[in-house]
């Protein structure tokens, strides 16, 4: 009935791996701010399952901090956004070029 | 059996109070006369091609932004709320820190009008000079054809630093047009 | 779920079946949480400053009155200090006691170090800051609000003892730098700075925890001295899992110091970040990064020394190599000072490689000088850019030995401080960190390093010897700039094309009437060849400009802080106590 866990783990990964790939090739600037959700989810999946399989509620607690520290960050960058936004007409990840690099 | 009751409960007074709320705006709200001609685009009946994007007024993420904040601080109060027993007075007096410190980011948030419901005037006139689009609406201000360029909302790019005196010349507006984040602060 | 009790806290335990409570908190039914409340005065310290500056923010009438946020920002800078001084003196040399908040935190000699450098950083940042801000029409409690909990977050990252602790410090910082970067609202260069700075941070910052999220898979705990418990009982057959984590913790931490190859966001961040800011936060976040990543390592990861002292290797060397040399193509004085910062956390590194107790010792002093340095740096440049940050390039510094004797002066220490001159605490930082790998019999690094301080050497001596080119050049007809590029030596023959035209590929009207009179005002010196060497043809323009004709007005704060960096920049290289406090920390491990 019960899943194993390493499949978790694997999803996990696979999260992981998709928001971080999500995040060097989108440029909508949103899009990114969603792949970093996803890493970070893909971190707390994680958590959960080590904590479930090593029977320790640490990772649990790991957790919270996370979540809390994901909405912190998405905040501050849509703040950032929006104060952009305001001096320029477009939000892609190519419109914020006047530094190279 | 007896255990779902309180869900079935939760259920219909949930969907009761959803209807109900329709109904009531329905039936106490101003009348109106829109119908499709009325709230498209154009007036004129031209039908447009495709749907256009919906704007949001810029209010709104800042609204958004704040609410995520406060929501999210809430995920600490369970953990607290499973151990309140264990934790007695030490637990309470940490709670109260913790919900005293943000209560003073709520109290910061009150103070630069983060919460002025209503016409946006008041932050609109304190955000500074170089705003190219209101708090209200994301229509690009653009200047006419004819404008001096002094009248031009200002742009600092880095471009225009490594010209000689562009950057000073870029900036002036700025100044006269606003002493700070909290200029015209009566 | 079978049936597993669980440390709530010290002493503690709960059988997560039956609920049942057991241990010291049976006594009267709640749990008790040891908490040393001494350990957490830095944190009430700078947690309380900045919450105290945005109260006041609430309630007083806008703009109380000039200084009092930045004040108040010094004197929780100022508390921490003290704090931190009075903690060393307290723990009088006993090294491991893990103590408060559920072990969450250590309470040791290399907390209360680091404690006093934060609040150094604090203390001058919120000094630059103030002066800058007027300037720029941005003054405001926010930026204060922000540096302050920054440093709480450094002061978090030094003192965690889990992998938890240390996200949530990190993260504090973090996100107060992305603010902060993205602070000067006018400019459009800050915003995009923010910007970058909060995506590929936010990125990293996934990275770590996802690599904490692997070792406490491996190891089942997420403190450090579970880990190395864990680590010294158990021989581990498939530690893929574990050595993923340690990897991916390393990448995280390396891209918050800036390591090649995760330095990439560190040049747009500069060149973009109000300057101040910049200063404070090459300071702050290499040091929390490097404490974090010191603790990591050394405290829960000894047993995998063998594997992570090569990667170490391979990111001091690139550091160095890379940072030097791509520092010297830069034209934009930020942009040079961020590569700068990139070579500087290499060195840090090399002392990380040796990993002894003496290496760790050499990376505490050397951050310690560094943090003087590099804010001294930065609010020179700073005062010098002129409103808007208009003038960033090299040439914003020209002839400041006849403009501004005094703040030449100043630079020029501060200069060959970075560049590790004798006689400057730069030198002596050096010295020790490459003595730490000799010690080690790591002559490869040792010699990497040296040779990179002589390549940095020459663009920190740019820096110098624009200083002293003289402010203005008589004007005079294109065809000056031939005997420029003729006497350009190398430099000069790389370019390409050469500069025959005048001020080359350049559209202002006036770069050839000052690129050429300054290359004949010059000619006979061969010293604008050297400035300019191993720039590109545009670039040389631009390093030669004539610098902008606005007096330099110093604010008595920054001057205050700029003499005091000078000042220990020098003290610390000539003389011991600074290196003998640092020698005498007492480590939390057995190394």
């Amino acid at each position: 009935m019960s899943v194993p866990g390493p499949w978790y783990l694997g999803l996990a990964a696979f999260l992981f791996g998709i928001g971080a790939t999500g995040l060097l090739v989108r440029r909508n600037i949103l899009v990114m701010y969603m792949c970093i959700e996803l890493m970070l989810n893909a971190v707390n999946l994680t958590f959960v399952t080590f904590s479930r399989m090593l029977n320790d509620l640490g990772g649990q607690d790991a957790v919270f901090f996370v979540l809390v520290v994901a909405a912190a960050e998405v905040v501050v960058g849509l703040g950032i956004i929006v104060a952009i936004y305001r001096r320029r007409a477009g939000a892609t990840a190519d419109d914020v070029n006047s530094l190279k690099g | 059996m007896d255990q779902f009751l309180p869900i079935l409960l939760m259920v219909v007074l949930a969907s009761a109070f959803a209807i109900g709320s329709f109904i009531a705006s329905k039936m106490l709200g101003p009348r109106s006369h829109l119908h499709a001609a009325k709230v498209g685009p154009y007036e004129s009946g031209i039908a447009p091609r495709r749907e256009l994007a919906a704007r949001f007024p810029v209010r709104f993420y800042l609204v958004a932004m704040i609410f995520v904040i406060f929501d999210i601080e809430v995920v600490f109060l369970y953990p607290f709320a499973v151990m309140f027993r264990q934790l007695s007075t030490f637990g309470l007096v940490e709670m109260a820190s913790f919900a005293a410190v943000v209560f003073i980011a709520f109290a910061y948030l009150v103070s630069e009008g983060a919460l002025d419901w209503g016409p946006g005037k008041r932050l609109g006139s304190r955000a500074g000079a170089p705003v190219t689009r209101s708090l209200n609406a994301t229509v690009r201000r653009v200047a006419r054809p004819g404008t001096p360029p002094s009248a031009r909302p200002p742009v600092l790019v880095e471009g225009a630093s490594t010209g000689s005196g562009a950057g000073a010349r870029g900036l002036d507006p700025v100044r006269a047009g606003a002493s700070g984040p909290h200029g015209e602060e009566g | 779920m079978s049936g597993g009790t669980y440390l709530v806290a010290a002493g503690c335990t709960i059988n997560d079946i039956t609920g049942k409570i057991s241990g010291l908190c049976t006594a009267k039914g709640s749990i008790h949480i040891s908490i040393n409340y001494p350990a957490l005065v830095p944190f009430f310290v700078l947690g309380g400053g900045a919450l105290v500056v945005l109260l006041l923010s609430a309630v007083l009438p806008k703009r109380p009155y000039r200084g009092l946020w930045a004040g108040l920002t010094v004197a929780a800078g100022v508390g921490t200090v003290v704090d931190g001084l009075v903690q060393w003196q307290q723990l009088n040399g006993s090294s491991v006691t893990p103590v408060t908040l559920g072990d969450q935190l250590f309470y040791d000699h290399m907390g209360a170090f680091f404690a006093v450098l934060f609040g150094v950083a604090t203390v001058a940042g919120a000094a630059i800051s103030d002066g800058y801000l007027e300037r720029e029409g941005l003054d405001g409690p926010e930026p204060y609000v922000l540096m302050l909990s920054c440093s709480l977050g450094a002061v978090l990252m030094a003192d965690a003892a889990g992998f938890v602790t240390l996200f949530l410090g990190l993260e504090i910082l973090s996100i107060s730098l992305y603010a902060m970067s993205a602070y000067h609202r006018w400019r459009a260069a800050s915003g995009e700075a923010g910007l970058k700075y909060l995506i590929l941070g936010s990125l990293a910052s996934a990275i770590f925890i996802y690599g904490a999220a692997l070792i406490y898979g491996a190891t089942g705990s997420l403190q450090y001295l579970g880990v190395v418990s864990f680590l010294a009982d158990n021989a581990l057959f498939q530690n893929g899992v574990l050595l993923g984590g340690m990897v991916l913790v390393i990448v995280g931490l390396g891209f918050k110091v800036a390591a090649v190859p995760f330095h990439f966001w560190s040049p747009d961040v500069y060149q973009g970040a109000p300057t101040p800011f910049v200063g404070y936060m090459a300071a702050v976040a290499k040091a929390a990064g490097f404490a974090g990543l010191l603790r990591v390592l050394m405290l829960a990861l000894p047993t995998l020394e063998s594997t992570w002292r090569p990667i170490i290797w391979v990111l001091a060397t690139l550091s160095v190599v890379f940072g030097s040399i791509l520092a010297l193509v830069q034209v934009d004085l930020k942009r040079m000072l961020a590569y700068s910062s990139i070579s500087q956390a290499g060195y840090v590194l090399i002392g990380l490689q040796a990993g002894t107790a003496q290496g760790v010792r050499a990376v505490a002093f050397y951050l310690f000088t560094y943090t003087f340095m590099v804010i001294g740096t930065f609010a020179i440049v700073g005062v010098l850019q002129g409103r808007g940050e208009a003038r960033n390039d090299l040439s914003a510094v020209r002839g400041l030995a006849s403009r501004s004797p005094w703040l030449a002066g100043a630079m020029l220490v501060l200069m060959l401080g970075q560049a590790g001159i004798p006689l400057t605490s730069g030198f002596l930082g050096k010295w020790v960190v490459i003595e730490a790998v000799l010690g080690q019999g790591q002559y490869e690094l040792a010699l990497i390093g040296m040779l990179g301080a002589a390549v940095a050497a020459f663009f920190y001596l740019r820096v110098a010897l624009i200083m002293f080119l003289a402010p203005e050049s008589p004007g005079a007809p294109a065809g000056g700039a031939v005997t420029l590029s003729a006497t350009g030596g190398p430099g000069a023959a790389t370019a390409g094309g050469g500069p025959s035209d005048g001020g080359p590929e350049s559209s202002e009207p006036g770069d050839s009437g000052w690129a050429a009179g300054a290359g004949r005002a010059y000619s006979g010196s061969d010293l604008q060849a050297i400035v300019t060497a191993g720039l590109s043809a545009r670039d040389r323009a631009l390093a030669l400009r004539p610098p902008p004709h606005t007096r330099v007005r110093v604010p008595a704060a920054t001057a205050a802080v700029i003499a005091v960096c000078v000042v220990f920049t020098v003290f610390a290289g000539v003389s011991t106590p600074v290196l003998s406090w640092a020698h005498a920390i007492a480590l939390p491990w057995s190394a």
